[in-house]
């Protein structure tokens, strides 16, 4: 059990557990917590590693693995482990990112993107997150050893409306109520400026695994008021990986290579782009193919997409409606930024040195914890406020295609607009409404949010009926539509999501289904509780059999081995109540002999001697 | 009707001072924000989350001249923002004509691709927004004032209508300054 644990379970103000905040990233994942007044990250996978390899494999049995193991088995089985997965949350199959990034097999015809992968049943993005999600929850619940219930998840600032359903839903499947989904930049920036006691104008330049997000903030005593913001939620450094994999397959001379093979040149490109930021060159080996990667070539090869993250830093400033030198710094999040070219042209952009003095990887999960310890405390005495916009317009479809904005980008929320429509038939009882996301003209070209009819409006002169359609985004960014026809004052009000995520009924039977899991959860904290206590047992009774095996009797040895024996091998198996009873079975082995120990220990002290000597 | 103004208590006017409006959003929003009660009831949480939207709105309507002024037409009984705009095929001839011939110059240099002729045509434009703009801001403060009635109303309705078919224009330079570039 962990130090934390313990004032973690007395804490009266904390009747929900602990609350975390959690980065979902497209490579790795991180849950952090505030405890003793610092955020920190919490140790969720092997060798204590902070970082979650936001992976998931489906295994032939129905089981499913999460992290660094299951990345292993990429290669072996590339249609059953699903990386990278937030890039397809709430897109559609045919999108044409989702078609881009697709070695998995797909459940054809599906309204939803759904993953067909060993064990049975065909997955969705959202449950696919809701997989990481729960893995990040457990290990944080067996690092606390408390529950964690409550999360404040983190998704990139130009994440749609679509984007952000589905990761609130993720959150929901895995058990976790989420406190609020904020943007990666904003939490970089809490983090940030709590700890340097910051004031002024910053940007925030966030290049992830795969997606880019730029913020202008404004702090000024506790209130952190983001400007503007603006991003890609389609580039990051995944796509760093796939150029220096073009080349490798290129340089191979393969051209249709098999999945397993782009698995394993995407595993290496990833190693030598790691490594290019220390080393100026490296060597690359996928099987028998060995090249060498120049720092100079990478460089080159990724630069059209670095320059297309300056377009967006120059539209952001200009929103925000500052200079890059009126800026009182820029801060760097997010593994790619590791990068040195990508360095090197945010300094471009900027003209100024950027800020990196936190890890660019735990600094937004330290957000998160920093907001979700806020938002859990009963009476406040802060002064800490985060006032975050919209990344993209909200509109309706008007005559003729054209988007009519109801809520511009960069509006910050909550906030509310309503529009008022009129029929343009006698006697029209119905009215279609689409709602769409983004900033082009045409309504084609934007993001399709929501269809749906109003129906019921009482039958008048053309123009006499007049509908006001309102739109409402959440302090999460996620909208609700409604609708009130206004002659008659007969108001109809209908709440609309988005097309592209699953139904509530869905949701409620994933829920249904994962409460049967919910028994495994309770045994995997016990599992993991009962090695901690063994192998405590096992530590204690290696040194005293190094320390003291001279007080020994005869047989007593074998029966101490064998014990520990057991032990060891019951702690790499998932039954806690025999390894229970293995623990008890040595210590009742040794307690003859261990009470030798201290009994010899005690004459010793009364014959004048210290027990440190021991 | 609560107005934007009634959410500041500040008195209905054109002008506005907005490092004193900045001053008070904060304030405002430290009391009101759903994140700063987010421990408390339902009912609550529901009151901080309306509370917080409007003031949001309030805000960024009476923050920005442009947004402040057509809303102050609004509560005069036109809104220009309406879908259908009856309001909009009010405008005067020669402004129709100005608008064909904006909109003819602009296509042709969409079409030959001619960004410095875009931008000079938008730093023309530019002048005429700001020319249409401050018309409307004398309007309306005579409005505000209590001097004159329909015709008033009238005339800050055409000046604003300006302003709105000027800033689509802007934009649409903008957008074609962004592609070109891309």
């Amino acid at each position: 059990m962990s130090k934390n644990g313990y004032l973690q379970i007395h804490d009266p103000l904390k009747p929900k557990g602990q609350a975390v905040g959690i980065d979902l990233g497209t490579t790795n994942s991180l849950v952090a917590a505030v405890v003793q007044d610092k955020p920190r990250c919490v140790p969720v996978d092997e060798g204590d590693s902070l970082l979650l390899p936001s992976v998931v494999h489906y295994a032939k049995d129905g089981g499913v693995v999460v992290g660094a193991r299951a990345r292993r088995l990429a290669p072996e089985h590339p249609d059953d482990t699903i990386a990278s997965v937030k890039r397809f949350m709430g897109r559609s199959p045919d999108d044409a990112e989702t078609r881009k990034l697709g070695h998995y097999r797909f459940v054809p015809g599906a309204k939803v993107v759904r993953f067909d992968v060993a064990g049975g049943t065909p997955v969705t993005p959202i449950e696919v997150s809701g997989e990481v999600l729960r893995a990040l929850k457990r290990r944080a619940e067996a690092h606390f050893s408390t529950k964690v219930e409550q999360a404040v998840i983190t998704v990139p600032a130009y994440f749609d409306d679509a984007q952000r359903q589905a990761t609130k839903d993720a959150g929901r499947l895995a058990g976790l109520e989420v406190l609020r989904l904020l943007n990666e930049p904003t939490a970089a920036a809490l983090a940030y400026g709590l700890d340097k006691g910051s004031q002024g104008t910053y940007a925030v330049y966030d290049l992830g695994g795969g997606t880019f997000d730029v913020s202008i903030l404004k702090l000024e005593d506790g209130i952190f008021e983001v400007k503007s913001t603006g991003g890609d939620s389609a580039l990051g450094g995944d796509d760093f990986d796939r150029v220096i994999a073009q080349h490798v397959l290129q340089t191979m001379g393969v051209t249709e290579p098999s999945p397993s093979l782009v698995a394993e040149v995407l595993a290496a490109s990833r190693k030598a782009k790691e490594a290019l930021t220390d080393a100026p060159e490296v060597q690359l080996t996928v099987g028998s193919h060995t090249q060498t990667v120049k720092r100079a070539d990478f460089d080159a090869w990724i630069q059209p997409l670095v320059q297309k993250t300056g377009l967006v830093c120059r539209r952001a400033l200009k929103d925000a409606g500052v200079t890059a030198a009126e800026l009182d710094g820029v801060v760097l999040v997010g593994g790619a930024t590791r990068v040195p070219a990508v360095r090197r042209y945010v300094a471009e952009v900027f003209g100024r040195e950027p800020l990196g003095d936190i890890d660019p990887d735990q600094v937004v999960a330290m957000g998160a914890a920093v907001l979700a310890n806020l938002l859990t405390t009963v009476d406040r005495q802060d002064d800490v406020l985060l006032l975050d916009v919209i990344p993209l317009s909200l509109g309706l479809e008007t005559m003729g295609g054209i988007t009519e904005k109801l809520i511009p980008r960069n509006s910050t929320i909550p906030m509310a607009a309503a529009q008022v429509f009129t029929t343009f038939k006698d006697g029209q009882t119905g009215l279609d409404v689409h709602v769409v996301q983004g900033e082009r003209e045409l309504v084609q070209d934007n993001r399709s949010l929501a269809r749906f009819t109003l129906s019921g409006i009482p039958p008048l002169a053309a123009g006499m009926a007049r509908v006001e359609v309102r739109f409402s985004v959440d302090a999460d960014g996620i909208l609700s539509v409604s609708a009130k026809e206004q002659s008659t004052g007969v108001s109809q009000s209908i709440t609309v999501k988005p097309s592209h995520g699953l139904t509530d009924e869905e949701i409620e039977q994933m829920l249904l289904d994962s409460i049967d899991h919910a028994e495994e959860d309770i045994q995997a904290r016990q599992v993991r509780e009962q090695r901690v206590d063994a192998e405590r047992v096992l530590a204690e009774a290696e040194r005293q059999l190094r320390e003291h095996g001279d007080l020994l009797q005869e047989g007593e040895r074998p029966a101490i081995d064998a014990g520990m024996a057991r032990v060891r091998e019951l702690m790499k198996g998932e039954d806690h109540l025999k390894l229970k009873e293995a623990v008890h079975t040595l210590d009742e082995a040794s307690r003859p002999f261990i009470e030798r120990v201290m009994n010899q220990a005690i004459t010793q002290v009364v014959a004048g001697h210290s027990v440190e000597e021991y | 009707m609560r107005t934007h103004f009634d959410v500041f208590g500040l008195p209905r006017a054109y002008d506005v001072d907005v490092p004193a409006l900045e001053k008070q959003y904060r304030e405002l929003s430290l009391l009101w924000h759903p994140d700063r009660v987010a421990q408390a009831d339902a009912r609550e949480r529901l009151k901080a989350l309306e509370g917080t939207t409007a003031l949001n709105e309030a805000f960024k309507t009476l923050k920005d001249p442009v947004r402040r002024a057509f809303y102050l037409l609004k509560l005069h009984g036109i809104d220009l923002d309406r879908e259908d705009a009856g309001a909009q095929k009010d405008m005067p001839l020669e402004f129709l004509e100005e608008v064909m011939e904006l909109r003819e110059a602009l296509d042709g240099a969409m079409e030959k691709k001619d960004l410095a002729r875009a931008r000079s045509m938008a730093t023309d434009v530019e002048a005429r927004r700001k020319a249409a703009l401050a018309e409307a801001a004398g309007t309306l403060r005579a409005l505000e004032g209590g001097g004159g009635g329909a015709d008033l109303v009238k005339k800050a309705s055409h000046a604003l209508g300006r302003v709105r078919y000027f800033t689509r224009f802007l934009e649409q330079v903008d957008a074609f300054e962004e592609e070109s570039l891309s």
